[in-house]
Protein backbone atom coordinates (compact mmCIF):
# COMPACT_ATOMS: atom_id res chain seq x y z
CA UNK A 1 0.00 0.00 0.00
CA UNK A 2 3.02 2.27 0.26
CA UNK A 3 2.53 3.44 -3.34
CA UNK A 4 -0.77 5.08 -2.32
CA UNK A 5 1.02 7.62 -0.15
CA UNK A 6 3.20 8.67 -3.07
CA UNK A 7 0.16 9.73 -5.09
CA UNK A 8 -0.82 13.37 -5.44
CA UNK A 9 -4.08 14.59 -3.90
CA UNK A 10 -5.48 14.88 -7.43
CA UNK A 11 -4.79 11.17 -8.09
CA UNK A 12 -5.99 10.14 -4.63
CA UNK A 13 -9.37 11.86 -5.22
CA UNK A 14 -9.66 10.11 -8.60
CA UNK A 15 -8.59 6.71 -7.22
CA UNK A 16 -11.01 6.85 -4.29
CA UNK A 17 -13.79 7.97 -6.64
CA UNK A 18 -13.33 5.09 -9.10
CA UNK A 19 -12.74 2.69 -6.19
CA UNK A 20 -9.21 1.72 -7.29
CA UNK A 21 -8.43 1.79 -3.56
CA UNK A 22 -10.27 2.58 -0.35
CA UNK A 23 -9.89 5.30 2.27
CA UNK A 24 -9.21 2.51 4.78
CA UNK A 25 -6.19 1.45 2.71
CA UNK A 26 -4.80 4.92 2.17
CA UNK A 27 -5.41 6.01 5.79
CA UNK A 28 -3.76 2.83 7.07
CA UNK A 29 -0.79 3.41 4.78
CA UNK A 30 -0.27 6.94 6.10
CA UNK A 31 -0.64 5.83 9.74
CA UNK A 32 2.03 3.16 9.16
CA UNK A 33 4.34 5.69 7.59
CA UNK A 34 3.80 8.13 10.49
CA UNK A 35 4.88 5.37 12.92
CA UNK A 36 7.84 4.43 10.77
CA UNK A 37 9.04 8.04 10.60
CA UNK A 38 8.23 9.03 14.18
CA UNK A 39 11.82 10.22 14.68
CA UNK A 40 11.19 13.14 12.29
CA UNK A 41 8.96 14.56 15.08
CA UNK A 42 6.45 15.94 12.56
CA UNK A 43 3.40 15.31 14.75
CA UNK A 44 2.41 16.52 18.21
CA UNK A 45 -0.76 14.37 18.20
CA UNK A 46 -1.87 11.44 16.03
CA UNK A 47 -5.52 10.30 15.97
CA UNK A 48 -5.06 6.69 14.92
CA UNK A 49 -8.33 5.05 15.95
CA UNK A 50 -10.49 7.99 14.99
CA UNK A 51 -8.87 8.20 11.55
CA UNK A 52 -9.49 4.51 10.96
CA UNK A 53 -13.14 4.87 11.99
CA UNK A 54 -13.61 7.91 9.76
CA UNK A 55 -12.02 6.05 6.84
CA UNK A 56 -14.67 3.32 7.13
CA UNK A 57 -17.43 5.95 7.08
CA UNK A 58 -15.79 7.59 4.05
CA UNK A 59 -15.71 4.26 2.23
CA UNK A 60 -19.43 3.77 2.98
CA UNK A 61 -20.19 7.23 1.61
CA UNK A 62 -18.20 6.48 -1.53
CA UNK A 63 -20.01 3.13 -1.96
CA UNK A 64 -23.37 4.89 -1.67
CA UNK A 65 -22.27 7.55 -4.20
CA UNK A 66 -22.56 10.17 -1.47
CA UNK A 67 -18.90 11.19 -1.50
CA UNK A 68 -18.04 14.75 -0.53
CA UNK A 69 -15.25 16.57 -2.46
CA UNK A 70 -12.39 15.40 -0.19
CA UNK A 71 -14.09 12.24 1.04
CA UNK A 72 -11.61 9.91 2.72
CA UNK A 73 -8.49 12.03 2.05
CA UNK A 74 -6.07 11.83 5.02
CA UNK A 75 -4.65 15.23 5.96
CA UNK A 76 -2.82 16.91 8.87
CA UNK A 77 -3.50 20.19 10.66
CA UNK A 78 -0.86 22.49 12.09
CA UNK A 79 -1.28 22.42 15.88
CA UNK A 80 -2.36 26.06 15.82
CA UNK A 81 -5.89 25.14 14.65
CA UNK A 82 -8.34 24.32 17.43
CA UNK A 83 -10.20 21.03 17.10
CA UNK A 84 -13.01 20.41 19.56
CA UNK A 85 -12.05 18.01 22.38
CA UNK A 86 -8.50 17.69 21.05
CA UNK A 87 -5.27 18.97 22.52
CA UNK A 88 -4.19 22.17 20.74
CA UNK A 89 -0.74 23.21 21.96
CA UNK A 90 0.54 25.79 19.46
CA UNK A 91 3.95 24.22 20.16
CA UNK A 92 3.99 25.77 23.64
CA UNK A 93 4.25 24.61 27.23
CA UNK A 94 1.65 27.32 27.90
CA UNK A 95 -1.00 25.31 26.04
CA UNK A 96 0.36 21.80 26.62
CA UNK A 97 -2.79 21.02 28.67
CA UNK A 98 -5.28 22.88 26.46
CA UNK A 99 -8.16 20.75 25.17
CA UNK A 100 -10.07 22.98 22.81
CA UNK A 101 -13.78 23.45 23.61
CA UNK A 102 -14.52 24.41 19.97
CA UNK A 103 -13.24 23.87 16.44
CA UNK A 104 -11.52 26.28 14.09
CA UNK A 105 -13.33 27.16 10.86
CA UNK A 106 -10.39 25.74 8.87
CA UNK A 107 -10.85 22.34 10.52
CA UNK A 108 -14.65 22.47 10.21
CA UNK A 109 -14.56 23.33 6.50
CA UNK A 110 -12.12 20.55 5.58
CA UNK A 111 -13.92 18.10 7.88
CA UNK A 112 -17.23 18.96 6.20
CA UNK A 113 -15.55 18.43 2.82
CA UNK A 114 -14.80 14.85 3.95
CA UNK A 115 -11.09 15.04 4.80
CA UNK A 116 -9.78 12.79 7.59
CA UNK A 117 -7.53 14.41 10.20
CA UNK A 118 -4.61 12.07 10.89
CA UNK A 119 -3.10 14.34 13.52
CA UNK A 120 -1.67 17.74 14.37
CA UNK A 121 1.74 18.89 13.23
CA UNK A 122 4.64 20.30 15.20
CA UNK A 123 5.52 23.98 14.89
CA UNK A 124 7.60 26.79 16.34
CA UNK A 125 6.08 28.02 19.61
CA UNK A 126 3.10 30.28 18.85
CA UNK A 127 4.32 30.29 15.21
CA UNK A 128 7.35 32.39 16.19
CA UNK A 129 10.44 30.96 14.54
CA UNK A 130 12.01 30.11 11.20
CA UNK A 131 13.71 26.82 12.07
CA UNK A 132 11.23 24.84 14.18
CA UNK A 133 13.68 24.98 17.05
CA UNK A 134 11.42 27.04 19.34
CA UNK A 135 8.83 24.25 19.68
CA UNK A 136 8.29 23.02 23.25
CA UNK A 137 8.05 19.54 21.69
CA UNK A 138 11.52 19.64 20.13
CA UNK A 139 12.33 20.50 16.54
CA UNK A 140 11.19 18.63 13.44
CA UNK A 141 13.91 17.12 11.24
CA UNK A 142 14.09 17.90 7.53
CA UNK A 143 13.15 14.61 5.80
CA UNK A 144 15.66 15.26 2.99
CA UNK A 145 18.61 15.68 5.35
CA UNK A 146 17.90 15.09 9.01
CA UNK A 147 20.76 17.29 10.20
CA UNK A 148 19.02 20.30 8.67
CA UNK A 149 16.07 22.43 9.67
CA UNK A 150 12.69 21.92 7.98
CA UNK A 151 12.13 25.68 8.30
CA UNK A 152 9.45 27.32 10.36
CA UNK A 153 7.09 27.95 11.77
CA UNK A 154 5.03 25.38 9.81
CA UNK A 155 8.00 22.97 9.72
CA UNK A 156 5.92 20.00 10.87
CA UNK A 157 3.40 20.49 8.07
CA UNK A 158 6.07 20.93 5.37
CA UNK A 159 8.10 17.94 6.58
CA UNK A 160 4.96 15.78 6.88
CA UNK A 161 4.03 16.47 3.25
CA UNK A 162 7.61 15.89 2.09
CA UNK A 163 7.91 12.62 4.06
CA UNK A 164 4.58 11.35 2.62
CA UNK A 165 2.86 11.35 6.00
CA UNK A 166 -0.34 13.02 4.75
CA UNK A 167 -1.96 14.03 1.50
CA UNK A 168 -1.66 17.73 2.34
CA UNK A 169 -1.38 19.81 5.50
CA UNK A 170 -2.79 23.07 6.75
CA UNK A 171 -0.35 25.75 7.89
CA UNK A 172 -0.20 29.43 8.80
CA UNK A 173 1.93 32.30 7.58
CA UNK A 174 2.53 35.56 9.50
CA UNK A 175 5.85 36.50 7.90
CA UNK A 176 6.76 33.47 5.78
CA UNK A 177 5.83 30.49 7.94
CA UNK A 178 4.26 28.57 5.04
CA UNK A 179 6.58 29.59 2.22
CA UNK A 180 10.00 29.27 3.92
CA UNK A 181 9.45 25.69 5.21
CA UNK A 182 7.88 24.79 1.83
CA UNK A 183 11.08 26.05 0.20
CA UNK A 184 13.33 24.13 2.66
CA UNK A 185 11.42 20.85 2.22
CA UNK A 186 10.90 21.06 -1.55
CA UNK A 187 7.10 21.26 -1.43
CA UNK A 188 4.45 23.76 -2.55
CA UNK A 189 3.01 26.21 -0.03
CA UNK A 190 0.46 28.98 -0.46
CA UNK A 191 -0.57 31.83 1.83
CA UNK A 192 -3.80 33.27 0.41
CA UNK A 193 -4.99 36.89 0.57
CA UNK A 194 -5.47 38.16 4.13
CA UNK A 195 -9.11 37.47 5.01
CA UNK A 196 -9.63 34.74 2.38
CA UNK A 197 -9.50 31.98 5.01
CA UNK A 198 -11.18 32.40 8.39
CA UNK A 199 -8.96 32.94 11.43
CA UNK A 200 -11.71 31.68 13.79
CA UNK A 201 -10.14 29.11 16.09
CA UNK A 202 -6.64 29.72 14.77
CA UNK A 203 -4.46 30.73 17.73
CA UNK A 204 -3.43 34.36 17.26
CA UNK A 205 0.15 35.60 16.92
CA UNK A 206 -0.14 38.92 15.00
CA UNK A 207 -3.75 39.36 13.95
CA UNK A 208 -3.29 41.79 11.05
CA UNK A 209 -0.68 39.49 9.46
CA UNK A 210 -1.73 35.90 10.33
CA UNK A 211 -3.27 33.92 7.50
CA UNK A 212 -4.00 30.21 7.11
CA UNK A 213 -2.97 28.32 4.00
CA UNK A 214 -1.88 25.01 2.55
CA UNK A 215 1.26 22.95 2.10
CA UNK A 216 0.89 20.31 -0.63
CA UNK A 217 2.90 18.27 -3.12
CA UNK A 218 2.17 20.57 -6.06
CA UNK A 219 0.17 23.62 -7.17
CA UNK A 220 -2.79 21.60 -8.43
CA UNK A 221 -3.17 19.86 -5.07
CA UNK A 222 -2.80 23.18 -3.23
CA UNK A 223 -5.56 24.67 -5.42
CA UNK A 224 -7.98 21.87 -4.57
CA UNK A 225 -7.25 22.03 -0.84
CA UNK A 226 -7.42 25.83 -0.68
CA UNK A 227 -10.74 25.88 -2.53
CA UNK A 228 -12.40 23.90 0.27
CA UNK A 229 -10.75 25.90 3.04
CA UNK A 230 -11.60 29.41 1.75
CA UNK A 231 -14.69 31.52 2.21
CA UNK A 232 -16.50 34.14 4.23
CA UNK A 233 -16.98 33.45 7.92
CA UNK A 234 -19.25 35.61 10.07
CA UNK A 235 -17.25 34.60 13.13
CA UNK A 236 -14.11 36.35 11.85
CA UNK A 237 -14.65 40.11 11.57
CA UNK A 238 -11.76 40.42 9.09
CA UNK A 239 -13.06 37.65 6.82
CA UNK A 240 -13.64 38.80 3.22
CA UNK A 241 -17.21 38.49 1.99
CA UNK A 242 -16.14 37.74 -1.58
CA UNK A 243 -16.99 34.90 -3.91
CA UNK A 244 -14.65 31.88 -3.70
CA UNK A 245 -13.33 31.24 -7.18
CA UNK A 246 -13.08 27.71 -8.54
CA UNK A 247 -9.34 27.38 -8.01
CA UNK A 248 -9.37 23.81 -9.26
CA UNK A 249 -10.59 25.06 -12.65
CA UNK A 250 -8.39 28.15 -12.66
CA UNK A 251 -5.16 26.27 -11.93
CA UNK A 252 -5.45 24.53 -15.31
CA UNK A 253 -7.00 27.41 -17.30
CA UNK A 254 -5.32 29.04 -20.29
CA UNK A 255 -4.09 32.31 -18.77
CA UNK A 256 -1.58 34.90 -19.88
CA UNK A 257 0.95 36.13 -17.37
CA UNK A 258 2.97 39.30 -16.93
CA UNK A 259 5.61 38.72 -14.26
CA UNK A 260 7.17 41.63 -12.42
CA UNK A 261 10.76 41.46 -11.18
CA UNK A 262 11.66 44.15 -8.64
CA UNK A 263 14.43 46.47 -9.86
CA UNK A 264 17.78 45.57 -8.34
CA UNK A 265 16.51 42.27 -6.92
CA UNK A 266 18.65 39.87 -8.96
CA UNK A 267 21.93 41.77 -8.38
CA UNK A 268 21.24 41.80 -4.64
CA UNK A 269 20.77 38.03 -4.27
CA UNK A 270 23.97 37.13 -2.44
CA UNK A 271 23.90 33.35 -2.88
CA UNK A 272 25.07 32.45 -6.42
CA UNK A 273 23.04 29.25 -6.55
CA UNK A 274 19.85 31.02 -5.43
CA UNK A 275 20.44 33.77 -8.01
CA UNK A 276 21.14 31.32 -10.87
CA UNK A 277 18.15 29.20 -10.00
CA UNK A 278 15.90 32.28 -9.87
CA UNK A 279 17.13 33.47 -13.28
CA UNK A 280 16.64 29.97 -14.68
CA UNK A 281 13.07 29.77 -13.34
CA UNK A 282 12.20 33.14 -14.89
CA UNK A 283 13.67 32.16 -18.25
CA UNK A 284 11.64 28.90 -18.21
CA UNK A 285 8.44 30.91 -17.68
CA UNK A 286 9.47 33.49 -20.29
CA UNK A 287 10.11 30.79 -22.90
CA UNK A 288 6.65 29.45 -22.12
CA UNK A 289 5.11 32.78 -23.11
CA UNK A 290 5.05 34.83 -19.91
CA UNK A 291 6.04 38.50 -20.32
CA UNK A 292 8.68 39.81 -17.92
CA UNK A 293 8.65 43.43 -16.72
CA UNK A 294 10.83 45.32 -14.32
CA UNK A 295 8.88 46.92 -11.47
CA UNK A 296 9.70 49.31 -8.68
CA UNK A 297 9.21 48.38 -5.05
CA UNK A 298 11.32 51.17 -3.52
CA UNK A 299 10.30 50.60 0.10
CA UNK A 300 10.54 46.82 0.19
CA UNK A 301 13.92 46.94 1.97
CA UNK A 302 12.11 48.43 4.98
CA UNK A 303 9.79 45.42 5.29
CA UNK A 304 11.95 43.53 7.79
CA UNK A 305 12.33 46.42 10.28
CA UNK A 306 8.65 47.41 10.00
CA UNK A 307 7.57 43.80 10.45
CA UNK A 308 9.74 43.32 13.55
CA UNK A 309 7.87 46.18 15.21
CA UNK A 310 4.32 45.39 14.06
CA UNK A 311 4.41 41.61 14.61
CA UNK A 312 5.90 41.78 18.15
CA UNK A 313 3.56 44.66 19.06
CA UNK A 314 0.51 42.62 18.04
CA UNK A 315 2.01 39.52 19.65
CA UNK A 316 2.51 41.28 22.99
CA UNK A 317 -1.15 42.34 22.98
CA UNK A 318 -2.50 38.95 21.82
CA UNK A 319 -0.44 36.93 24.28
CA UNK A 320 -1.57 39.08 27.21
CA UNK A 321 -4.54 36.68 27.42
CA UNK A 322 -2.33 33.98 28.93
CA UNK A 323 -2.74 34.91 32.58
CA UNK A 324 -2.82 31.45 34.20
CA UNK A 325 -6.44 31.89 35.27
CA UNK A 326 -8.88 30.76 32.58
CA UNK A 327 -6.84 28.33 30.51
CA UNK A 328 -3.25 27.43 29.78
CA UNK A 329 -0.36 26.86 32.17
CA UNK A 330 -1.01 27.91 35.78
CA UNK A 331 1.97 28.16 38.07
CA UNK A 332 1.83 26.14 41.29
CA UNK A 333 4.12 28.46 43.25
CA UNK A 334 2.03 31.56 43.85
CA UNK A 335 1.07 33.61 46.87
CA UNK A 336 -0.55 36.62 45.17
CA UNK A 337 -2.47 37.48 42.02
CA UNK A 338 0.63 39.21 40.63
CA UNK A 339 2.63 36.01 41.27
CA UNK A 340 0.00 34.02 39.41
CA UNK A 341 0.31 36.21 36.31
CA UNK A 342 4.09 36.54 36.38
CA UNK A 343 5.00 32.96 37.31
CA UNK A 344 2.49 31.36 34.92
CA UNK A 345 3.78 33.47 32.02
CA UNK A 346 7.47 33.12 32.95
CA UNK A 347 7.17 29.32 33.21
CA UNK A 348 4.79 28.86 30.25
CA UNK A 349 6.51 30.83 27.47
CA UNK A 350 9.80 29.90 25.80
CA UNK A 351 12.73 32.24 25.08
CA UNK A 352 11.78 33.40 21.57
CA UNK A 353 8.16 34.12 22.51
CA UNK A 354 9.36 36.12 25.52
CA UNK A 355 11.81 38.08 23.33
CA UNK A 356 9.01 39.05 20.97
CA UNK A 357 6.71 40.03 23.83
CA UNK A 358 9.55 42.18 25.24
CA UNK A 359 10.18 43.91 21.90
CA UNK A 360 6.46 44.49 21.37
CA UNK A 361 5.98 45.80 24.90
CA UNK A 362 8.94 48.15 24.49
CA UNK A 363 7.74 49.49 21.10
CA UNK A 364 4.24 50.15 22.45
CA UNK A 365 5.36 51.75 25.70
CA UNK A 366 5.06 55.48 26.47
CA UNK A 367 7.68 57.53 24.65
CA UNK A 368 8.36 54.85 22.01
CA UNK A 369 4.93 54.32 20.42
CA UNK A 370 5.35 56.99 17.74
CA UNK A 371 9.02 56.34 17.05
CA UNK A 372 8.49 52.61 16.54
CA UNK A 373 4.91 51.41 16.16
CA UNK A 374 3.40 54.38 14.34
CA UNK A 375 6.47 54.70 12.14
CA UNK A 376 6.24 51.00 11.18
CA UNK A 377 2.57 51.39 10.26
CA UNK A 378 3.41 54.33 8.00
CA UNK A 379 6.08 52.24 6.28
CA UNK A 380 3.53 49.46 5.92
CA UNK A 381 1.36 51.92 3.98
CA UNK A 382 4.28 52.80 1.68
CA UNK A 383 4.96 49.11 1.01
CA UNK A 384 1.29 48.41 0.24
CA UNK A 385 1.22 51.43 -2.14
CA UNK A 386 4.33 50.11 -3.93
CA UNK A 387 2.54 46.81 -4.57
CA UNK A 388 -0.69 48.57 -5.66
CA UNK A 389 1.31 50.54 -8.21
CA UNK A 390 3.20 47.45 -9.44
CA UNK A 391 0.03 45.42 -9.95
CA UNK A 392 -1.21 48.04 -12.42
CA UNK A 393 1.48 46.73 -14.78
CA UNK A 394 1.90 43.03 -13.92
CA UNK A 395 -0.23 40.04 -12.95
CA UNK A 396 2.27 38.54 -10.52
CA UNK A 397 5.61 39.34 -8.91
CA UNK A 398 8.49 36.85 -8.67
CA UNK A 399 11.21 36.68 -6.02
CA UNK A 400 13.19 33.91 -4.39
CA UNK A 401 11.34 32.49 -1.35
CA UNK A 402 14.46 32.58 0.77
CA UNK A 403 18.03 33.79 0.35
CA UNK A 404 19.41 30.32 1.17
CA UNK A 405 18.50 26.65 1.35
CA UNK A 406 18.05 24.88 4.68
CA UNK A 407 20.69 25.31 7.37
CA UNK A 408 22.00 23.02 10.10
CA UNK A 409 19.88 22.78 13.22
CA UNK A 410 21.45 24.82 16.00
CA UNK A 411 23.64 26.83 13.64
CA UNK A 412 21.89 30.22 13.93
CA UNK A 413 21.91 31.85 17.37
CA UNK A 414 21.72 35.54 16.42
CA UNK A 415 18.02 36.52 16.39
CA UNK A 416 18.44 39.05 13.56
CA UNK A 417 20.20 36.47 11.37
CA UNK A 418 17.21 34.15 11.97
CA UNK A 419 14.73 36.95 11.21
CA UNK A 420 16.50 37.60 7.88
CA UNK A 421 15.21 34.19 6.76
CA UNK A 422 11.94 35.98 6.03
CA UNK A 423 13.37 38.94 4.13
CA UNK A 424 11.60 38.00 0.85
CA UNK A 425 8.40 36.64 2.37
CA UNK A 426 7.44 39.43 4.82
CA UNK A 427 6.38 42.05 2.22
CA UNK A 428 3.35 39.97 1.10
CA UNK A 429 2.16 39.71 4.73
CA UNK A 430 2.49 43.44 5.34
CA UNK A 431 0.41 44.14 2.21
CA UNK A 432 -2.00 41.20 2.80
CA UNK A 433 -1.30 39.75 -0.66
CA UNK A 434 -1.48 36.08 -1.69
CA UNK A 435 1.92 34.43 -2.21
CA UNK A 436 3.22 30.93 -2.80
CA UNK A 437 6.47 29.03 -2.94
CA UNK A 438 7.27 26.24 -5.40
CA UNK A 439 10.47 24.22 -5.68
CA UNK A 440 12.68 25.80 -8.35
CA UNK A 441 16.11 24.23 -7.96
CA UNK A 442 18.75 23.44 -5.38
CA UNK A 443 21.50 25.15 -3.43
CA UNK A 444 24.03 23.02 -1.53
CA UNK A 445 22.04 19.95 -2.63
CA UNK A 446 18.90 21.14 -0.83
CA UNK A 447 15.72 22.52 -2.40
CA UNK A 448 15.09 26.23 -2.83
CA UNK A 449 11.87 27.94 -3.76
CA UNK A 450 10.51 30.42 -6.27
CA UNK A 451 8.05 32.83 -4.71
CA UNK A 452 5.12 34.17 -6.71
CA UNK A 453 3.09 37.04 -5.25
CA UNK A 454 -0.36 37.82 -6.67
CA UNK A 455 -2.79 40.71 -6.50
CA UNK A 456 -5.63 40.65 -3.95
CA UNK A 457 -7.84 37.54 -4.28
CA UNK A 458 -5.84 36.31 -7.27
CA UNK A 459 -4.68 33.06 -5.69
CA UNK A 460 -5.90 31.30 -8.85
CA UNK A 461 -3.59 33.30 -11.07
CA UNK A 462 -0.39 32.52 -9.13
CA UNK A 463 -1.46 28.88 -8.77
CA UNK A 464 -2.00 28.79 -12.55
CA UNK A 465 1.51 30.15 -13.13
CA UNK A 466 2.96 27.71 -10.58
CA UNK A 467 1.17 24.83 -12.30
CA UNK A 468 2.59 25.91 -15.68
CA UNK A 469 6.08 25.88 -14.14
CA UNK A 470 5.51 22.45 -12.63
CA UNK A 471 4.36 21.07 -15.99
CA UNK A 472 7.68 22.23 -17.47
CA UNK A 473 9.98 21.13 -14.62
CA UNK A 474 10.42 18.27 -12.16
CA UNK A 475 11.84 20.17 -9.16
CA UNK A 476 8.61 19.44 -7.25
CA UNK A 477 8.87 15.68 -7.69
CA UNK A 478 10.14 13.74 -4.68
CA UNK A 479 13.24 11.77 -5.69
CA UNK B 1 19.98 51.72 20.39
CA UNK B 2 20.93 51.08 24.02
CA UNK B 3 18.75 49.14 26.43
CA UNK B 4 19.40 49.84 30.10
CA UNK B 5 18.77 47.67 33.15
CA UNK B 6 15.95 50.11 34.00
CA UNK B 7 14.39 49.53 30.53
CA UNK B 8 14.48 45.77 31.24
CA UNK B 9 12.76 46.34 34.60
CA UNK B 10 10.00 48.36 32.91
CA UNK B 11 9.53 45.78 30.15
CA UNK B 12 9.39 42.99 32.71
CA UNK B 13 6.80 44.86 34.76
CA UNK B 14 4.59 45.69 31.78
CA UNK B 15 4.76 42.24 30.19
CA UNK B 16 4.37 40.37 33.50
CA UNK B 17 7.33 38.14 32.71
CA UNK B 18 10.32 37.74 35.04
CA UNK B 19 13.78 38.51 33.70
CA UNK B 20 16.47 36.82 35.78
CA UNK B 21 19.88 38.36 36.30
CA UNK B 22 21.67 35.42 34.68
CA UNK B 23 20.02 35.98 31.29
CA UNK B 24 19.68 39.77 31.36
CA UNK B 25 22.98 40.53 29.61
CA UNK B 26 22.22 38.14 26.71
CA UNK B 27 18.71 39.56 26.57
CA UNK B 28 20.03 43.13 26.38
CA UNK B 29 22.34 42.03 23.56
CA UNK B 30 19.44 40.37 21.66
CA UNK B 31 17.07 43.29 22.12
CA UNK B 32 19.71 45.82 21.11
CA UNK B 33 20.57 43.89 17.98
CA UNK B 34 16.86 43.70 17.03
CA UNK B 35 16.30 47.40 17.72
CA UNK B 36 19.41 48.33 15.71
CA UNK B 37 17.95 46.45 12.74
CA UNK B 38 14.58 48.15 13.33
CA UNK B 39 16.23 51.59 13.42
CA UNK B 40 16.70 51.43 9.65
CA UNK B 41 13.15 52.82 9.54
CA UNK B 42 14.65 56.20 10.49
CA UNK B 43 16.06 56.57 6.98
CA UNK B 44 12.55 57.21 5.64
CA UNK B 45 10.72 60.51 5.94
CA UNK B 46 7.13 59.59 6.82
CA UNK B 47 5.61 62.77 8.29
CA UNK B 48 2.98 63.00 5.52
CA UNK B 49 2.12 59.29 5.42
CA UNK B 50 -0.90 57.79 7.15
CA UNK B 51 -0.37 54.75 9.33
CA UNK B 52 -1.87 51.53 7.94
CA UNK B 53 -3.10 49.24 10.70
CA UNK B 54 -4.78 46.74 8.45
CA UNK B 55 -3.91 45.49 4.97
CA UNK B 56 -7.42 45.17 3.57
CA UNK B 57 -9.74 48.13 3.24
CA UNK B 58 -13.12 46.77 4.15
CA UNK B 59 -15.76 47.65 6.67
CA UNK B 60 -16.35 45.19 9.44
CA UNK B 61 -19.53 43.23 9.05
CA UNK B 62 -21.96 42.85 11.91
CA UNK B 63 -23.84 39.67 12.61
CA UNK B 64 -27.58 39.69 13.01
CA UNK B 65 -28.61 40.06 16.63
CA UNK B 66 -29.77 36.49 17.19
CA UNK B 67 -29.36 34.61 20.45
CA UNK B 68 -27.09 31.60 20.02
CA UNK B 69 -25.68 29.07 22.46
CA UNK B 70 -22.27 28.58 20.78
CA UNK B 71 -20.27 29.19 23.92
CA UNK B 72 -20.73 26.59 26.60
CA UNK B 73 -19.55 28.21 29.82
CA UNK B 74 -19.14 24.97 31.74
CA UNK B 75 -17.04 23.47 28.95
CA UNK B 76 -14.79 26.53 28.81
CA UNK B 77 -14.44 26.59 32.59
CA UNK B 78 -13.33 22.96 32.65
CA UNK B 79 -10.04 24.29 31.29
CA UNK B 80 -9.30 26.23 34.46
CA UNK B 81 -7.49 24.54 37.33
CA UNK B 82 -9.27 26.67 39.94
CA UNK B 83 -12.99 27.48 39.70
CA UNK B 84 -16.07 27.41 41.87
CA UNK B 85 -19.81 27.92 41.19
CA UNK B 86 -19.19 29.40 37.75
CA UNK B 87 -16.40 31.70 38.95
CA UNK B 88 -12.67 31.57 38.25
CA UNK B 89 -10.56 31.55 41.41
CA UNK B 90 -7.36 33.52 41.94
CA UNK B 91 -5.23 34.09 45.05
CA UNK B 92 -6.78 36.59 47.48
CA UNK B 93 -6.75 40.17 46.19
CA UNK B 94 -8.24 41.89 49.25
CA UNK B 95 -7.23 40.83 52.75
Amino acid sequence: MSELINLSLTDQVLGLGDKSFSSKEITGAYLNEIKKKESLNCFISVFEEESEEKALIADENIAKNKARPLEGIPIAHKDIFCIKDKKTTCGSKMLSNFISPYSSEVFSKLDTAGAITLGKTNMDEFAMGSSNETSFYGNVLNPINEKLSPGGSSGGSAAAVRANLCSFATATDTGGSIRQPASFCGVTGIKPTYGRVSRWGMIAFASSLDQAGIIAKNAKDAAIALKYMSGFDQKDSTSLNEEVKDLQKEVDADQEHVIGIPKGLIENIKNDQVRDSFKNAISILEKDGAKIKEINLPHIEYSLPAYYVIAPAECSANLARYDGIRFGHRSESVSSLEDLYVNSRTEGFGKEVKNRIFIGTFCLSAGYYDAFYNKALKIRNLIKSDFDEAFKKVSSIAMPTCSNSSFELGSISDPVEMYEQDIYTIPANLAGLPALSIPSGTADEMPIGLQLIGNYLEEGRILNLANKFQKLTDFHEFK
Amino acid sequence: MKITKQDLKNISLLSKIKIDDKTSSTLIQDLESILTMVNKMEELETAEINPLTHPIESTQTLREDIEKKDIEREKFQELSKEKDSGFYLTPKVIE
